[in-house]
């Protein structure tokens, strides 16, 4: 990288998360998250300062198109996203798209998550008298099954409680549900492309299994194994993550700079610092 | 149809218009225009076995629980993103089972409230099948497409008794001017036997042709002007959203005693021109600051 050594020497874990995040998206896809997802939210623009300039950019709660904001708010409906965007949608205009199949890849994230990428954010434990009731799964249960790809993801899976042998309740579709696969359910969406953990990164295969593909340098396929609640299948090649470019860390910290993509994160994960000799 | 020229009132008596037992629309969302005074205003009054329905929410819902006056939930989100975490009074009534989760999606709730507009008594979903959302609304059905054989949820329509709205501006008739996102408010208003608006600021009806109408006036029953009156959410372009008061309720939320704590200061012991005093002139002002400058704008959220 040329100039920029200081910015691409070290990094922390959050902003290599995002760039990876960032990295599931492709040039030209018509791109939306959820609210309360700030790690997916400066991915996408992030993307869209970097290897996917033409992207549709939805953001979240706004509905705004490609916005330019001057920084990211620590909550998704403020009017500090909408900054830049010449037109934003009205909120059917967006579910809408999702529904007929006009939008290309949503990121979600999941309390639970099975092998499957079917996610619970409804309730943990029995649904009469939850463990933990969680927030709830805005849109998910609909548009999860027309969105063309979903990037999924979580920064919980090393607490062994994420990723589940099944999910105590189906809020958004994964592959294949106890009803049945996309097919059965006549579901024109492709479901889960991507899940990126702390611990790794996973896509899924063709039976939609997840399937480990890349390691953080700092974890090993035990300590992912550990960590995942059903038999995981390990990719003959798993690699390791590419490392950030200067290019990717500058417009992390250009997007972020309340740094809010870090309320996502344990603490001890944000501790995790990387660098390169320069 | 609501065609009187004027409909304002006060808020005592805009809140008196909602009673026990109502299927309440919430209007706005998450942070953003949430009809605050209006939900402090039916905690003062004691309103009882509410149903709320509505999109991702926050403050609004959770006093709403906190207060005793919900027994149904019907949001597709109730709580405070990442930022500041879940719903402590709604996540404590639903854990402890004393109101009935009935948690929805914002695409089934936009086309419920489309057959309510519609004046159908059906409408379909593409999605839903094979998720267990179904275990919480024994309403929805299914049914065979009559053209292409699909089998389809279909899912009855929504007629809230009453929607609470807040907006920026608006006149004696009823006529509102918000700033996008609109959420499901336009939806709430045409769906709902009668809509209760409050305003930061009552203007004149040329001023809000001026500005372009969001929601007209025959949609509402009545109007009442109340300054800061989604606090502690925002209402643009008057005031971004109090995030430090958000903290101090989430904080007092998290157990009955801090819960019934913090209604007693905030809310019980005084009126809406209490609460501005309350809050702090200072710190409304502060809120208004976003128009200063960019670093101005982020500091609010330091």
């Amino acid at each position: 990288m040329s100039g920029t050594a200081d910015l691409s020497t070290s990094w922390t874990f959050d902003e290599w998360f995002v760039v990876a995040l960032a990295r599931t998206i492709q040039d030209r896809e018509v791109v939306f998250h959820g609210f309360g997802s700030p790690c997916a939210q400066v991915a996408m623009h992030v993307a869209r300062r970097t290897h996917a300039p033409n992207m549709l950019l939805i953001e979240g709660a706004m509905y705004a198109v490609n916005p330019d904001p001057p920084f990211i708010p620590p909550t998704s409906n403020d009017a500090s996203l909408k900054r830049g965007a010449a037109y934003s949608m009205r909120f059917e205009e967006f579910f809408d798209a999702a529904c007929r199949g006009d939008v290309d890849r949503m990121f979600l994230s999941g309390g639970q998550i099975d092998r499957y990428g079917n996610t619970n954010v409804t309730a943990v434990g029995p649904l009469e008298k939850p463990k933990v009731k969680l927030g709830g799964g805005g849109g998910g249960c609909n548009i999860s099954a027309t969105i063309g790809s979903l990037t999924l993801w979580t920064t919980r899976h090393r607490s062994g409680r994420t990723l589940v042998e099944s999910c105590d309740f189906i809020t958004d579709i994964g592959h294949v549900t106890p009803a049945g696969d996309r097919e059965v359910l006549g579901y024109t969406g492709g479901g889960p492309q991507w899940l990126v953990s702390e611990l790794g990164i996973f896509d899924y295969d063709e039976s939609g299994i997840m399937r480990l593909r890349q390691l953080w340098p700092d974890v090993t396929v035990d300590d992912v194994l550990a960590a995942t609640g059903f038999g995981l299948v390990v990719a003959d090649d798993v690699g390791s993550v590419d490392p950030p470019t200067s290019e990717e860390l500058r417009a992390v910290r250009e997007v972020d700079p309340l740094g809010v993509r870090r309320s996502e994160f344990d603490p001890a994960e944000l501790d995790r610092s990387f660098s390169v000799s320069a | 149809m609501f065609v009187d020229s004027d409909k304002r009132m006060s808020l005592a008596d805009a809140a008196a218009l909602v009673h026990d037992g109502d299927v309440v629309a919430l209007g706005g969302g998450l942070s953003a225009r949430l009809p605050m005074a209006l939900v402090r205003e039916l905690v003062r009054q004691g309103r009882r076995d509410l149903h709320v329905v509505g999109s991702a929410h926050s403050i609004d819902v959770d006093m709403l629980i906190g207060a005793g006056a919900v027994s149904v939930c019907e949001e597709s989100y109730v709580g405070f993103e990442q930022d500041l975490g879940l719903a402590p009074a709604y996540r404590r009534a639903a854990e402890e089972g004393t109101i009935r989760v009935k948690e929805s999606c914002c695409v089934t709730i936009l086309t419920q409230l489309r057959a309510a507009s519609m004046g159908v008594p059906f409408l379909p979903v593409r999605g839903i099948k094979g998720t267990d959302v179904p275990r919480l609304h024994s309403e929805y059905a299914e049914m065979t497409c009559p053209f292409t054989g699909d089998v389809l949820v279909v899912v009855p329509p929504l007629r809230p008794d009453v929607a609470l709205l807040h907006a920026p501006m608006g006149d004696a008739r009823g006529n509102l001017v918000m700033e996008q996102p609109y959420v499901l408010d336009e939806h709430f208003a045409q769906a709902s036997r009668s809509v209760i608006a409050t305003v930061d600021r009552l203007v004149d009806t040329d001023d809000v042709a001026g500005f372009g109408v969001t929601i007209p006036g025959h949609f509402v029953r009545a109007i009442v002007e109340v300054p800061f009156g989604a606090h502690p959410a925002s209402s643009y372009p008057g005031y971004a959203y109090d995030r430090r008061h958000m903290d101090t309720y989430v904080k007092a939320a998290r157990t009955p005693e801090g819960m019934g704590g913090y209604l007693q200061e905030w809310v019980l012991s005084g009126d809406e021109s209490e609460y501005r005093v309350r809050v702090g002139e200072e710190s409304l002002d502060r809120l208004t600051s976003w128009t200063e400058s960019d670093d101005a704008w982020k500091e609010l959220f330091a």
